[in-house]
């Protein structure tokens, strides 16, 4: 049992009401906001999280945004667990902006990189055995018995024969203070944690009454659609509107800093108005770009080299004394996030205060942006969460958010602004292309002894602190916001590395000689994390390359994996799992067995992927994955993760790119985007590790094998090593 | 003004003829259940049953529906069918972001209507027109094959997948 103070990040204070306020400490902020949790009288708020109603309800307000992750039940799940309460009996809200729901590791109120649930483990089972406490002292206090007489079971105060619900004590525990210290629940006592039960917003999704941004409606409402330039960095120089404001139902037609927004009664008038509009653009540097021209500028930077990212030994004189080696050039694309909504918010800056109503990666922000555009302080924002349509990454960008508010701002009215899926896939943001390439070589021993491997490509780190910047800090003026964007750039081109760039390209093996080197190219194209960021792309040139120099040893590819695995045991474990799938996994005739393994977000993974080449056409019949987490806090989530990273995985590995001609994106829709359908999906078994350690990410660690292990088998089926993603191109002129 | 039948009401609009049946029924009639996803019938977000047939309904112009009855995931038969669906999807925990899944309950309630032992095959052309960006396709499968079972009292082939994947 560990012991934590509840000092190091609870305060308390007496509240208005009787009641008992335990906020989280801010760090420089003496007055914070006032939680964005609705009450009446009766209701016991003891802090940002849990609310307990008169009539036994209780309401957690979930501090992550639930984008299909499952982190509403999972959080869910660890403060029920303290509580000792099933999770199924907690209502969960989505919550609002408040600082007190900041991301325990990044300090702000964002969801993503696969932290959910290991940033929150400790403080939700703090706040849920802490309450558990306070209820048990005021039952004490009421029956006027011993504490010690007293224990819980399922959010019932139990004394001998007689069972009291928590909601009994409510008034009695609202006069207590919460335990300055109090003892979390073992593991071996979990009654939920651990134990597969089905998502509590099963029922919501399954008939049609989970709300997500683009649901929301509101009196006086209006619709947006934006018309942007068709290639990155074009202005508006002048625009048309007589044709679109003779559409029916087309209201008011506005410039705003992305674009021409024609706004509407209804969303479908508002896109036939878009469409009737005439806007010229001015030329940008991207003009006339297309993926071989700007796939040739990665080439050459990468001939040029660049930044030495990581270097161990002598990697010149170990390739040089090498007795085999492999020298591979990877590609991968640009690929769109495509989540199944688009992006959509519904904005209101009245006077003096403002709506934002949308489902975002970080409501925090978004607040804030909506504050700063709409030229009020963001304490006069109310944000209202919603469900996400999918996130993967792209909702961590709040463009949107900032052009309903400029679009709201123009014409006083709500404004539901939503982008079509040509806007999505052409409007960026995207996983930024990379060319990679590693060259390897083997000791006499078979054992690798050199590993030099370089990128090339953009970063997103730029894009992100302009995108992040003015959220963050709502005092920064746009000048200075330039300014650091600028200062970022060019530290990249030359000075420092950013490392979601490089991340995964070398990390999991032993290799007594390694250099790594980056280049950044940058073309003006707005790039951003997309599930699993870096490792989306790493993980498959290193494991390709893993598997060729397999070939060149002589050697079984898990075999050879597992030699090289000595310092990384949880790595190494997931693999050996993964290698009795592969060892006792006769494939049907026609197809054949690839592995990968890559370990990223604090997690490890291992797949194996059944393949077959019919007609032409890639086929991946089964994945066996094999995954350590740690503590799988609901396994049937961990797994469900496993199946979703594999399915987004598959579709770039598969179909996945954006090309560009004329300085545009070609690509439009699902017709040419194509997202991986059911008659395409693998069956997928996923085994996870037994583990009591701390819980890591598993949203998006599922995703970087699935592409290698298939390469890896269509080297098998094919004799060819395929090395450009998507792979079924790579097939075809291979 | 144009008339049709929307889970079980007469309704009328005045919208243009050739605004999408979707759109009505979102920004009109206000039932969110329905999505979009793609407006080009290539993703079946917006699927709804016109007499009793599964449409992608961001393509299909108000004038095709007149005199005709429309049902939405809010208007799927609380019994039968769409309650089987329903409960199967809960159970086998297959929504992830959820944002594809009225889409794929009332494609999967056509099938299931036209043909309650449907085959794998069967299946998988029957609902290959909805994508899900979450990938909960093997979910999707199983919630529908133990719908079918439970809608005809029993085990039906569901044996023979499960054998195929403990492979
Ligand atoms: S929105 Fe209708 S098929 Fe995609
Ligand atoms: S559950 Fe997210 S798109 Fe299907």
């Amino acid at each position: 049992m560990s012991t934590l103070s509840r000092r190091s990040f609870l305060r308390h204070s007496a509240l208005a009401g009787g009641g008992l306020l335990v906020a989280f400490t801010l760090p420089g902020c003496s007055t914070p906001p006032s939680l964005p949790v609705p009450r009446e009288s009766g209701d016991f708020v003891p802090n940002a999280f849990l609310k307990f109603t008169a009539d036994g309800a209780v309401h957690f307000y979930c501090p992550r945004d639930e984008m299909g992750q499952g982190v509403t039940t999972g959080l869910t799940t660890i403060v029920a667990e303290g509580l000792d309460m099933a999770p199924q009996r907690i209502t969960v809200e989505l919550a609002g902006a408040h600082p007190d729901y900041a991301n325990p590791g990044m300090g702000f109120q964002v969801t993503g990189g696969s932290t959910s649930v290991k940033e929150h483990f400790t403080q939700l089972m703090t706040v849920g055995c802490q309450l558990r406490a306070l209820f048990l002292a005021a039952a004490a206090q009421d029956l006027g018995v011993a504490e010690s007489a007293l224990t819980t079971d399922d959010g019932m105060i139990v004394h001998g024969e007689n069972r009291y619900p928590y909601a009994q004590f409510l008034a009695t525990a609202a006069t207590l203070t919460v335990p300055e210290t109090v003892d979390l629940k073992a593991a071996a006592d979990y009654r939920w944690i651990g134990t597969a039960f089905p998502r509590l917003d099963g029922e919501v999704k399954a008939t049609g009454k989970a709300v997500y941004g683009i649901d929301i409606d509101v009196p006086g409402m209006e619709h947006a659609v934006v018309v942007r330039p068709p290639v990155f960095g074009a202005k508006v120089v002048r625009f048309d509107d007589r044709a679109a404001k003779s559409v029916a139902g087309v209201r008011t037609v506005v410039e705003i800093a992305t674009g021409v927004a024609v706004v509407a009664e209804h969303f479908w008038q508002a896109k036939k108005g878009a469409e009737a509009l005439t806007v010229e653009w001015s030329a940008s540097p991207l003009d006339g770009a297309t993926t071989a021209s700007l796939r040739a500028d990665y080439a050459e930077a990468l001939a040029a080299g660049g930044e030495e990212a990581e270097s161990t030994g002598d990697v010149a004189t170990a390739l040089a004394g090498a007795t085999k080696t492999v020298d591979l050039e990877f590609w991968a694309p640009f690929l769109a996030h495509a989540p199944m909504e688009p992006m959509s918010a519904v904005v209101h800056v009245k006077g003096d205060s403002a709506e934002l109503w949308a489902g975002t990666q970080g409501p925090g922000p978004a607040g804030a942006l909506v504050a700063r555009h709409a030229g009020l302080e963001p304490a006069q924002v109310m944000v209202h969460q919603t469900y996400l349509g999918g996130g993967f990454g792209r909702r961590g960008t709040l463009t949107h958010v900032v052009e309903a508010t400029q679009i709201s701002k123009a014409t006083g009215t709500p404004i539901k602004l939503l982008w079509t899926r040509e806007d999505d896939l052409r409007g960026g943001l995207y996983r930024p292309a990379s060319l990679m390439r590693i060259r390897a070589g083997l000791d006499d021993d078979g054992r690798i002894a050199a590993w030099d491997a370089a990128r090339a490509g953009s970063n997103i780190t730029p894009e992100t602190i302009r995108n992040s910047l003015p959220a963050l800090l709502p005092g920064m003026p746009d000048g200075v916001v330039d300014f650091m964007v600028g200062l970022t750039d060019r530290l990249h081109q030359g000075w420092v590395v950013d490392h979601s760039s490089i991340e995964g390209l070398y990390e999991d093996y032993a290799v007594p000689n390694l250099a790594v080197h980056h280049v950044t190219k940058e073309h003006g194209i707005p790039v951003t994390f997309w599930r699993s960021v870096g490792h989306s792309y790493t993980a498959f040139a290193k494991e390709v390359t893993m598997d060729a120099l397999a070939e060149a040893a002589g050697q079984d590819p898990v075999a050879f994996r597992l030699a090289h695995l000595e310092h990384n045991p949880r790595l190494a474990a997931v693999v050996a799992k993964a290698q009795e799938a592969w060892n006792g996994w006769t494939p049907a005739p026609g197809r054949h067995l690839g592995f990968a393994a890559h370990h990223s977000f604090a997690t490890s993974v291992a797949q194996v992927a059944e393949v077959s080449v019919e007609d032409g056409a890639i086929r991946v019949h089964r994945v066996f994955c094999a995954v350590d987490c740690g503590l799988a806090i609901n396994p049937d989530i961990v797994r469900a993760q496993m199946e979703g990273a594999i399915m987004y995985g598959l579709t770039a590995a598969l179909h996945g790119k954006l090309d560009f001609e004329g300085g545009a994106v070609k690509q439009s829709n699902f017709h040419d985007y194509p997202i991986l359908r059911i008659n395409e999906a693998p069956k997928v078994e996923v085994v996870i590790m037994e583990s009591q350690e701390a819980p890591t990410g598993v949203g998006e660690p599922g995703l970087p094998p699935i592409a290698p292990a298939v390469a890896n088998a269509l080297y098998r089926a094919t004799g060819k090593r395929l090395t450009e993603l998507p792979l079924s191109d790579a097939l075809r002129l291979a | 003004m144009l008339r049709f039948t929307l889970n079980g009401q007469t309704v009328e609009t005045d919208l243009a003829p050739d605004t999408p049946l979707l759109w009505a029924v979102r920004d009109q009639f206000k039932l969110k259940g329905s999505k979009f996803g793609c407006g080009a019938g290539l993703c079946g977000a917006c699927t709804m049953h016109v007499d009793g047939m599964a449409q992608k309904t961001c393509v299909l112009p108000l004038a095709a529906v007149a005199g005709k009855a429309v049902t939405t995931i809010e208007g799927l038969d609380p019994q039968g069918v769409g309650a089987a669906l329903q409960a199967a999807w809960v159970a086998e925990s297959v929504s992830q972001c959820g944002y594809c899944q009225s889409g794929q309950i009332m494609a999967a309630a056509a099938l299931l209507e036209a043909n309650p032992n449907p085959t794998e095959a069967e299946l998988e052309t029957a609902m290959a027109g909805n994508i899900c960006r979450c990938g909960c396709y093997p979910r999707i499968k199983n919630a529908i094959q133990s719908a079918a079972a439970t809608l005809a009292g029993g085990a039906l082939f569901k044996d023979a997948m499960a054998e195929e994947v403990s492979a």
